[in-house]
């Protein structure tokens, strides 16, 4: 019982992580709550709805393909409309919301307000420690960490990442070492919007996909984030791994919506106590 | 335009619903006045550079509390409606002196998960609030034994309820508290220097706004006679600030435009509700656009032009 209880919650908190990483990430360079995070999810799940369920790509490649989608889309929009409002936290804000409601309405346009399933690339399970772990929800633990893992090295290691680093801690001295912030900015909301776009791929075969299905994921990405502290990319990791556990918990003992507002007494308390959240720096 | 006109037109406009005697267009109206308070609370909010997403949990709170008052303890509406919105405002005052230490992007997140909290009580306490399933059996609101069954009545009401909100604000807007009110969000130090206490004056409009909302959910329960959580969402805060966005947040008037242009849109496309959220969506966007400087430099009232 309780080996189940920790493996769905880490199985959980791994995509949680993967979301809340773009959130934050965009909020440390750009200083941006992105409202639309949820959106680019949606997006990753809908082109691999088409993609591998529609004309039978290989799961794996529409899964790439929703992430570049995404990527791409984030990229456009970061360079039309959140550029010009960078520095100015609630227009970038609003902005977001802008962004996250044509984007919903434009997929209900497009695909109508029903929930779609495509058929599952995975099925069975597996034993581990005792407990019961689905394959399909193996195959999105290995992903998200891989791409955890990728994500890592390129932050550490390659220019960008560095240069990306920089531009969240001290923006001012980050171009006067020559940093352009506008590739930054760029590659910034372009990853984040990659990533959000693999999450919503890899979860598409496991729920179903419709115009409001990124509202959730959104919302604990969110909760994540304010936990970990905004900006803080080791605290959405942490925040994440909490969040996942704790909600398993809470989801076992009384039932999902229990587990939600417990979520966001947590964000409010954190919120007032320690506004930084765990991990967040207090200045900048 | 002068204001002046503007306002003599907003009042001619008022009258409409009657010349054209259509059950749909009472409709539209009154939903129009249930709305304007509301964005009035949020205009307020906005003047003192605290974005609120709460409102529509105040809302939820005057709905909720005045329409249990009236059903489970058969309080005459008269009476239940006032005090749904005093049990808003009391909330309000009550978390106001630890919300309104927050500032920015943090306040607009502290009152959203706030606003989330309330609204999945509503879901969850199906015993008292009926859940998801919604709260059925509301009485129709009465005065003096008159019960009010038809929709210009509660238009009439909507009306007086917008008008005594406008009134207010418009009273605040004129004097010295206005005047604070505008310190308070463009230099918050110099203002308390000269001696305003800034965190009374924040909570107290933080209030206000908790009691207009109050009042448009009470008012909205014994008129539409059924509450579901839904309706005191995440969307309403949207609304409220596409509301505030399009009117114009410089005066009290601008919310009261807003209202009345943004409002009928949800109603005319009721079967196209995609087509609802581009415009809400577009609207926004094209504001934010073309105030190069966001809302803030709404907010703050051009110094020239004052």
């Amino acid at each position: 019982m309780l080996e189940q209880i920790l493996v769905n919650g880490l199985l959980a908190s791994l995509i949680y992580v993967i979301m809340a990483l773009g959130f934050t990430l965009i909020f440390g360079i750009m200083r941006i709550v992105n409202f639309a995070h949820g959106e680019f999810y949606m997006l990753g799940a809908m082109v691999v709805l088409f993609l591998f369920g529609a004309l039978g790509w290989p799961f794996y490649l529409a899964v790439i393909a929703g992430g570049v989608v995404s990527a791409l889309l984030g990229v456009v929009l970061e360079r039309l409309l959140f550029r010009p409002l960078v520095g100015d936290e609630l227009s970038g804000m609003i902005m977001s919301l802008a962004v996250g409601i044509i984007l919903q309405s434009i997929a209900l346009i497009a695909f109508g307000p029903a929930e779609q399933a495509m058929p599952r690339p995975f099925s069975g399970t597996w034993s581990l420690v005792g407990a019961a772990v689905p394959w399909d929800r193996t195959v999105v633990a290995i992903c998200s960490l891989l791409i955890l893992a990728v994500f890592y090295l390129f932050l550490k290691y390659s220019r960008l990442g560095l240069a990306m680093q920089a531009v969240a801690q001290d923006p001012q001295t980050a171009s006067l070492m020559g940093i352009e912030s506008g590739v930054v900015y760029a590659a910034a909301f372009g990853i984040a919007c990659l990533l959000a776009g693999l999450a919503g791929g890899l979860m598409a075969p496991i729920y179903t996909v419709g115009p409001y299905m990124g509202e959730l994921p959104m919302l604990k990405a969110f909760v994540v984030v304010i936990l970990g502290g905004l900006g803080s990319l080791p605290g959405a990791v942490l925040g994440g791994l909490l969040i996942g556990l704790s909600e398993s918990v809470l989801t076992t003992a009384f039932n999902s919506t229990a587990a939600l507002i417990a979520s966001f007494v947590i964000v409010l308390l954190v919120v007032i106590t320690r506004p930084t959240g765990l991990l967040g720096r207090s200045t900048r | 335009m002068k204001p002046l006109h503007i306002f003599l037109a907003i009042v001619l406009l008022a009258l409409v619903p009657w010349l054209l005697d259509s059950q749909y267009v009472f409709h539209i109206a009154t939903m129009i006045a249930i709305m304007v308070p509301m964005a009035l609370g949020m205009n307020l909010m906005l003047r003192i550079g605290q974005l609120t997403m709460a409102m529509p949990a105040f809302m939820g709170i005057g709905a909720y509390g005045s329409a249990l008052l009236a059903i489970r303890l058969e309080v005459p509406p008269l009476l239940a409606l006032p005090a749904g919105a005093l049990m808003a405002g009391v909330l309000a005052a009550a978390v106001g002196p630890v919300f309104l230490r927050i500032k920015g992007v943090y306040f607009v997140l502290l009152t959203y998960a706030f606003g989330q909290i309330i609204n999945l009580v509503f879901q969850e306490w199906t015993g008292l609030f009926g859940g998801n399933n919604g709260l059925y059996g509301i009485p129709k609101f009465s005065l003096f034994g008159l019960r009010l069954t038809a929709t210009p009545q509660y238009y009439l009401m909507g009306l007086l309820l917008a008008a005594l909100v406008y009134l207010a604000v418009r009273a605040i807007e004129r004097s010295d508290i206005g005047a604070i009110f505008q310190s308070l969000n463009e230099n918050e130090m110099l203002s308390r220097a000269i001696g305003s206490n800034a965190m009374a004056w924040r909570i107290a409009a933080f209030t206000f706004s908790a009691l207009a909302a109050g009042l448009s959910g009470g008012l909205y329960a014994f008129y539409i006679g059924f509450l579901s959580p839904d309706a005191f969402g995440f969307r309403l805060s949207v609304d409220l600030i596409v509301i505030n966005a399009v009117g114009g947040v410089h005066s009290a008037l601008g919310p009261v435009l807003g209202a009345i242009l943004m409002v009928p849109l949800p109603e005319m496309l009721r079967d196209a509700r995609q087509y609802q959220l581009l415009i809400y969506g577009l609207s926004l966007m094209v504001f934010l656009i073309f105030i190069r400087k966001g809302l803030a430099s709404l907010i703050q009232r051009p110094r020239s032009a004052a």
